[in-house]
């Protein structure tokens, strides 16, 4: 822990060093360019947007990114966004298994391709009844089950009511996968994907990166972006607007993809919104709409389902 | 050998007509000659528009931009002339039934808005007058203060007319919309009168903060250009407590959560197991002594 504080601070002291000399070689050059109107440094640098599109900065716009020391992430991470009750609701009737959302997440979270925090799973519910596609992340329950069985205090509950891991101290023993009912878990049994790429990369207990062997990851309803005020990495990237995310203490969700904002009450009564193993008591923050009235017919393949 | 070759290739040209022509996709005549029960306004136009883009672009694509998604065949785009071959009931009766991959769309849209999608298609009809989907938007104004005592919302909206001059906006709906997390909520509206004015009472139903404050947004029809007025902190709803979690005593909170009852419970278990091994090696070692006697 000390060699840790001791790096950091090193590394602080660079990044004034170098800020300050930034500072000086700008200032200077400002003042050799007193007629000029604007001032800039003339180099460019091209940056990727969010959107896709290519664009050129000037270099003298770029600031350090924020991001907090490891203790610091920890402590905010465990705290949670005050005021907030995050809670999720899934339009059954809406997926077509397009898988944007599990693709998303697998990018966000850094994930190898057969793990996933949510998946879209095929279901038939009984032998007579239509099949639907079904995606699945972690229920986030106000009572888990899995936060019971830590032994050592790594996944815990946070004021806004997700529910997270922290890889620094998960030993994993995959006590609390076997304790959640939803299989909302996954274990880094190898290697994670692009651990090369991250080595050395600040641990973010807000978003499992980079992602640690031999540790338990879930799916986090993308903590990071809600702090940063976006909605998690699922719900924005689905294209056929099966997702509502929003925070019940206000009683309003948004659709990822219209950006369309209601009244998460009326939402839920209005189409009979259930959530998934109710008779556990573990109260889960997902909702689920039912599969009703699809415009797109089922095309998965279910062992017995005769379509 | 040359004549079987020579059928083979002839049966296959017959087949290839065959499913050119069930490529074709005619709708009867009866169901073809329905006349649309939607006007043909500006706001079906309008609301149709908003469906499209909600329900047909991701395949259709743009009007007129022609990037509709390589399908197979590919998805006509809505000015296109093999659009436009269809009459109104006939585009009504494909995307209510779909065929192949068109999805139908009789259990999603409804009736009503399924015909306003047939206005908004019409809509690039070279037949029809071209309603000004796309018209030059209206510059506009927004004023508005909160009464807090009474919880209403008064707004008053003016126009920019073609002098540059702002003028009082009559009998125009005003959207009153809540401010959330990840958008806006609208509310309610309400209409303006012959001064600009309008006047919104809020209704008890609406959810604010744990002082009851809300930030209203005040929006106004695609038409105008606008900047949506915000006013913050309005104290206009009852108090609304906030769920809190570790309120009541729960199980999964963990070292700095840890519900006392648990901690002694737990250890009167962890004691009282230890000092019932050490009465019994106790009395071991006590019987033993006792049998050296």
């Amino acid at each position: 822990m000390k060699g840790n504080k001791n790096s950091r601070r090193d590394f602080m002291k660079k990044v004034g060093v170098t800020l300050g000399a930034v500072g000086v070689s700008a200032s200077s050059s400002v003042l050799s360019s007193c007629n000029q109107v604007e001032q800039a440094s003339g180099d460019k640098i091209k940056l990727l947007t969010s959107s896709g599109e290519l664009v050129e900065v000037d270099k003298a716009q770029l600031k350090p990114a924020d991001m907090p020391s490891l203790s610091e992430n920890q402590k905010r991470g465990r705290k949670g966004l005050t005021g907030k009750s995050w809670v999720m609701v899934i339009d059954l009737s809406k997926c077509r298994n397009a898988r944007e959302c599990m693709k998303a997440c697998q990018n966000h979270h850094q994930l190898r391709p057969e793990q996933h925090h949510i998946n879209v799973l095929q279901m038939q519910d009984a032998e007579h009844t239509a099949p639907y596609y079904m995606p699945k992340p972690c229920m986030h329950c106000d009572n888990p089950p899995c936060t019971k069985v830590c032994p050592v205090n790594a996944t815990f509950k946070r004021e806004d009511g997700i529910v997270l891991i922290d890889n620094e101290r998960c030993i994993g023993c995959r006590f609390c996968i076997a304790a959640c009912p939803y299989s909302a878990r996954v274990f880094n049994w190898f290697e994670p994907r692009d651990a090369e790429k991250y080595k050395g990369v600040t641990y973010n207990i807000e978003a499992n990166v980079p992602q640690k062997k031999g540790t338990i990851s879930k799916c986090l309803f993308s903590a990071d972006r809600l702090r940063d005020g976006k909605l998690p990495s699922c719900v924005s990237a689905c294209p056929n607007s099966v997702y509502w995310f929003g925070d019940r203490n206000e009683d309003a969700v948004t659709n990822g993809t219209t950006n369309e904002t209601v009244c998460f009450s009326e939402l839920i009564k209005d189409n009979a919104g259930y959530t998934l193993m109710e008779e556990l008591g573990t109260k889960p923050r997902v909702y689920y709409l039912p599969a009703k009235d699809r415009a797109f017919p089922f095309e998965g393949e279910i062992s017995g389902h005769k379509a | 050998m040359r004549n079987l070759i020579r059928y083979i290739f002839i049966t296959l040209l017959v087949f290839s007509f065959l499913n050119s022509n069930s490529q074709e996709w005619v709708v009867a005549d009866d169901i073809a000659s329905i006349q649309n029960p939607s006007p043909y306004t500006l706001q079906n136009v309008n609301k149709g528009k908003e469906l499209y883009l909600k329900n047909c672009k991701s395949c259709h694509g743009d009007a007129g931009k022609n990037n509709a998604l390589p399908l197979v065949p590919i998805p006509p785009d809505v000015t296109s002339a093999q659009m436009h071959a269809n009459s109104e009931g006939a585009l009504f009766h494909k995307i209510t039934a779909g065929r192949g991959t068109m999805p139908q769309f009789e259990t999603s849209i409804s009736e009503d808005d399924r015909w306003r999608i047939v206005n908004y298609i019409m809509n690039f009809n070279p037949a029809n007058e071209p309603l000004l989907v796309d018209a030059p938007k209206i510059n506009a104004k927004l004023l508005g203060s909160v009464n807090e005592a009474e919880k209403k919302v008064e707004v008053l909206a003016e126009f920019q007319d073609k002098d540059g001059i702002y003028k009082k906006l009559a009998n125009t709906p005003v959207f009153i919309n809540s401010k959330k997390t990840f958008g806006k909520i609208k509310i309610g509206q309400a209409t303006t009168d012959e001064n600009g004015r309008a006047v919104y009472q809020i209704p008890e139903t609406v959810v604010g903060d744990a002082e009851g404050k809300i930030d209203i947004i005040i929006s106004m029809e695609d038409n105008y250009t606008v900047n949506e007025l915000l006013l913050e902190n309005a104290k206009v709803c009852a108090p609304n407590v906030a769920e809190n979690l570790f309120d009541e005593a729960v199980l999964w909170g963990t070292n700095d959560r840890l519900q006392p009852w648990l901690l002694v419970s737990y250890l009167a278990i962890a004691v009282g197991a230890w000092l019932a091994i050490f009465y019994v090696v106790f009395q071991i070692v006590k019987i033993k002594r006792l049998g050296k006697e």
